[in-house]
């Protein structure tokens, strides 16, 4: 089987593999030895610092994942609201009063998402901190730092999840739940069984995403002093003086944790690809 | 961004694109006004105090600068670094995709304040030697930053790339086209307009991301606002409803920045449409 | 015009010509039929070397074509292309992809591929909407356009890849007239197709492929009417509406 021609290709890519292996294999190396190659790393330390950065990343696990939750539940209902098409105004002094209100709502859920698209997660923290700074004075400041950091990731992650949610359900909405209601599915019924199904399907690859989004924005955080995982590692750098092992572990384990569930999302994403149907463009939690 | 809400345009299944931008812009105007007096009276601060401003106004006005100076810096470098490695991402040639495969994992693996804060650790150590100033550490942080935006564009101009149905490069080679010439002439031009879109998002994305530079001390916006914080509880005849006055003028400025990049790149893809052309998502 | 000597050609283990000899004199308009994976969308790449044989020889105008020192944008030049799927380049106008190929390849000016692009868009009845966008045209007018698009660069043959296949009934007549009228002016060209009328019309000799060999070979009239093998009966008929 084959000919010349196919040999030569075949020994192109073996050679191209290889190559790609050694090259970047090569590269990190090469970087590796330049930043810590003249000092080694302290193993050592390594070892015995340890539980610190799990502490660490402990506070940011659990920082995500208060935030996503309940932000999951902000984040529905008002891509809910928002998902809605125009309604059409029932005459009468009620139906304007109807349509307002809905309108209302809906642009309020507009500019909420906007708000917090258009501005720095940064200054979203330091905000909701300075509000309860002045409001609630008499807490314990660590206490508050909390609650405002939470307060911040869970308002950032329910803006950029009710997006998801919206896009999930228009993408479904269309013609479904007039099929529906032609079997005889009332407009309930038919969002319930019909729409809502497939947009949950739809959704669980951004939603995932942003769960991963979220988990790297928690690192900032850090501006109100809560001591997560990217704090360890500043403190460390700085205070311990050793900034490789530091970085090496901080990094390894963001890296531990993103990497392999992007590769498992992607992978689903292609696994399970109805041509025509997924969500595009559905922007998630960066900084 | 708000749907345009004219019952006129679900009837005809087109949006009227003029009237309901116009629509739009005064919808967010009055909303956004009706928001800021409601918000200055339910936390009982004012956006428009005139003590506040005199002290505070020179550091905002050095603030914006410094953050649209490295703006300035970053996006250009961020785009021209990602566009080539969304090329070479793109290459048949395993050895020229997978170093950038996993360039973008890393970085788009990390949060980006870590890269930040390390990138001003070793990049001052490193490079000491050769470059001096306090400046240094800021600097090589805003090219970290670069280097971090880049994977994450990389993968928008890879998908531009990837858009353009392989059919029409056969046809081109079938004209006799060499491969720089199909690239050039056919995938270029619609792989740039494809992308419009999300590198409009992308580019919000580093204005707000420019804002991490004062974690390291950096007196960009946020880091002069910080600093000011300081003065709040030191000078005397300060109120503490400053900070609120403050941080809601900060966060109007880097609100009107991104609304501005975006606009300006959806302006772009409006001016370069062309029928067919459908967008790409990342 | 066109000759092909025992070409063969793999896609990893898969045999996809299993030694192919065809010529094709100047002037002549050749049909290909065959069912689907019989390669002969494959056979057309082979001859303009959008894909390359791993065995046999092509030569065009004489001239030995798939050796690996060969100057393949130059091959490309003297072979024009028309696709199933029609290809066009979706940011150009019409005119403006009828325009670029000799811009770009052949160096014409400006004025001059442009008077060339309107000459033949009219050619092909679509004189009215050179500056239509693809996405503005139906699919009968975007194929016109690809037939004068590799038109624009002087090809000594054409080859045409199944080019009705895609369209909606009502667009095929339009562009087989173009073709026939392309053939009736002297153009070599080889189409594969199942279009029986147009073969009919149009092609002196029709070649039937099958897994990669050519099967049979003859008359429209022989190969409709009195084929000589099983397999070439079977598909006949089973296209013959």
């Amino acid at each position: 089987m084959g000919s010349l021609e196919d040999l030569r290709r075949q020994r192109t890519r073996t050679f191209d593999t290889i190559a790609a292996v050694v090259l970047t294999i090569g590269i990190v190396g090469v970087l590796l030895e330049v930043l810590v190659g003249r000092y080694g790393l302290n193993w050592t330390y390594i070892a015995s610092a340890w539980p610190t950065y799990l502490r660490g990343a402990w506070v940011t696990f659990y920082v995500t994942t208060v935030s996503y939750i309940v932000g999951m539940g902000i984040g529905f209902i008002i891509g809910w609201a928002r998902a809605a098409r125009v309604s059409v105004r029932k005459p009468g002094a009620q139906g304007a009063a109807v349509f307002g209100v809905k309108y209302t709502l809906r642009r309020m859920g507009d500019g909420y998402v906007a708000a917090i698209r258009g501005t720095p997660l940064f200054v979203q923290i330091v905000f909701v901190s300075s509000v309860l700074v002045i409001r609630f004075s008499s807490l314990d400041p660590n206490q508050l730092a909390l609650i405002a950091g939470l307060v911040a990731l869970t308002a950032n992650t329910g803006g950029y999840q009710s997006e998801i949610f919206r896009a999930g359900i228009q993408t479904v909405h269309t013609g479904q739940v007039e099929a529906a209601r032609a079997i005889g599915f009332s407009r309930w019924k038919a969002m319930r069984h019909v729409v809502l199904p497939q947009a949950l399907r739809l959704v669980i690859p951004p939603l995932t995403n942003e769960y991963i989004g979220l988990l790297k924005a928690s690192s900032l955080l850090l501006v109100i002093g809560i001591v997560e995982l990217t704090e360890i590692g500043r403190r460390e750098a700085f205070f311990q003086g050793k900034p490789f092992e530091s970085f090496a572990i901080v990094t390894g384990l963001y890296l531990l944790i993103t990497v392999p569930v992007s590769k498992i999302v992607e992978y689903i994403e292609r696994r399970l690809r109805v041509p025509g149907l997924g969500i595009q463009a559905a922007p998630t939690t960066r900084v | 961004m708000a749907t345009a809400e004219a019952s006129v345009a679900d009837v005809r299944g087109h949006p009227i694109v003029r009237r309901a931008s116009l629509i739009r812009v005064i919808e967010a105007v009055i909303g956004a006004s009706i928001f800021l007096v409601l918000l200055q009276i339910l936390l009982n601060f004012s956006l428009l105090d005139p003590e506040f401003w005199r002290r505070y106004g020179g550091s905002f006005e050095t603030g914006i600068g410094t953050t649209l100076r490295f703006v300035a810096i970053i996006l250009p470098l961020s785009a021209v670094l990602g566009f080539f490695l969304g090329w070479l991402r793109i290459s048949r040639f395993r050895s020229l995709s997978w170093p950038v495969a996993v360039y973008v994992d890393f970085f788009r693996g990390i949060p980006p304040i870590v890269i930040v804060i390390y990138a001003s650790i070793f990049g001052a150590a490193l490079l000491q030697a050769r470059f001096t100033g306090k400046d240094l550490a800021w600097n090589v942080a805003a090219v970290a930053l670069a280097l971090h935006s880049a994977a994450y564009q990389s993968e928008i101009f890879r998908a531009g790339f990837q858009s353009v149905p392989r059919g029409q490069i056969e046809a081109a080679q079938a004209l006799g086209m060499r491969p720089t010439q199909a690239m050039y002439n056919v995938v270029l031009p619609q792989a740039l307009r494809l992308s419009l879109p999300p590198l409009g998002n992308e580019f919000a994305v580093v204005i707000k991301d420019t804002s991490l530079l004062a974690a390291i001390g950096t007196l960009d916006l946020f880091g002069v606002s910080q600093d000011f914080i300081q003065a709040v509880f030191l000078q005397p005849g300060a109120s503490v409803y400053w900070l609120l006055t403050m941080w809601t003028a900060v966060a109007l400025v880097y609100f009107a920045m991104t609304t501005a990049v975006t606009q300006v790149l959806l302006f772009l893809e409006r001016k370069f449409h062309v029928r067919g052309l459908e967008g790409v998502s990342v | 015009m066109i000759r092909v000597e025992d070409v063969h050609k793999y896609f990893g283990t898969l045999h996809v010509l299993r030694g192919i000899s065809l010529d094709v004199s100047k002037g002549e308009a050749l049909v290909i039929i065959g069912p689907s994976g019989s390669g002969k969308s494959t056979l057309l790449r082979c001859i303009n070397l959008l894909v390359e044989p791993d065995a046999g020889r092509v030569f065009i105008d004489g001239v030995h074509v798939n050796r690996h020192d060969i100057n393949r944008e130059w091959v490309r030049q003297q072979v024009g292309m028309v696709f199933q799927s029609f290809n066009l380049f979706t940011h150009l106008t019409a005119l403006e992809n009828v325009m670029l190929g000799p811009i770009r390849v052949k160096g014409v000016s400006r004025e001059q591929a442009e008077d060339k692009a309107k000459q033949l868009l009219a050619r092909v009845g679509l004189a009215a909407k050179a500056n239509a966008y693809p996405a503005e045209l139906s699919g009968g007018q975007q194929q016109r356009v690809a037939i004068a698009r590799a038109l624009a660069m002087d090809p000594k043959a054409m080859l045409f890849d199944e080019p009705t296949s895609a369209l909606d009934p009502e667009y095929i007549r339009e562009v087989l007239d173009a073709m026939t009228a392309l053939a009736r002016d002297g153009m070599t060209m080889i189409v594969v197709t199942h279009e029986m009328g147009f073969a009919s019309n149009v092609a002196k000799r029709i070649v039937f492929m099958d897994g990669g060999v050519i099967l049979e070979e003859g008359h429209p009239q022989e190969i409709f009417e009195h084929p000589k093998q099983e397999r070439t009966r079977a598909f006949v008929s089973k296209i013959l509406r």
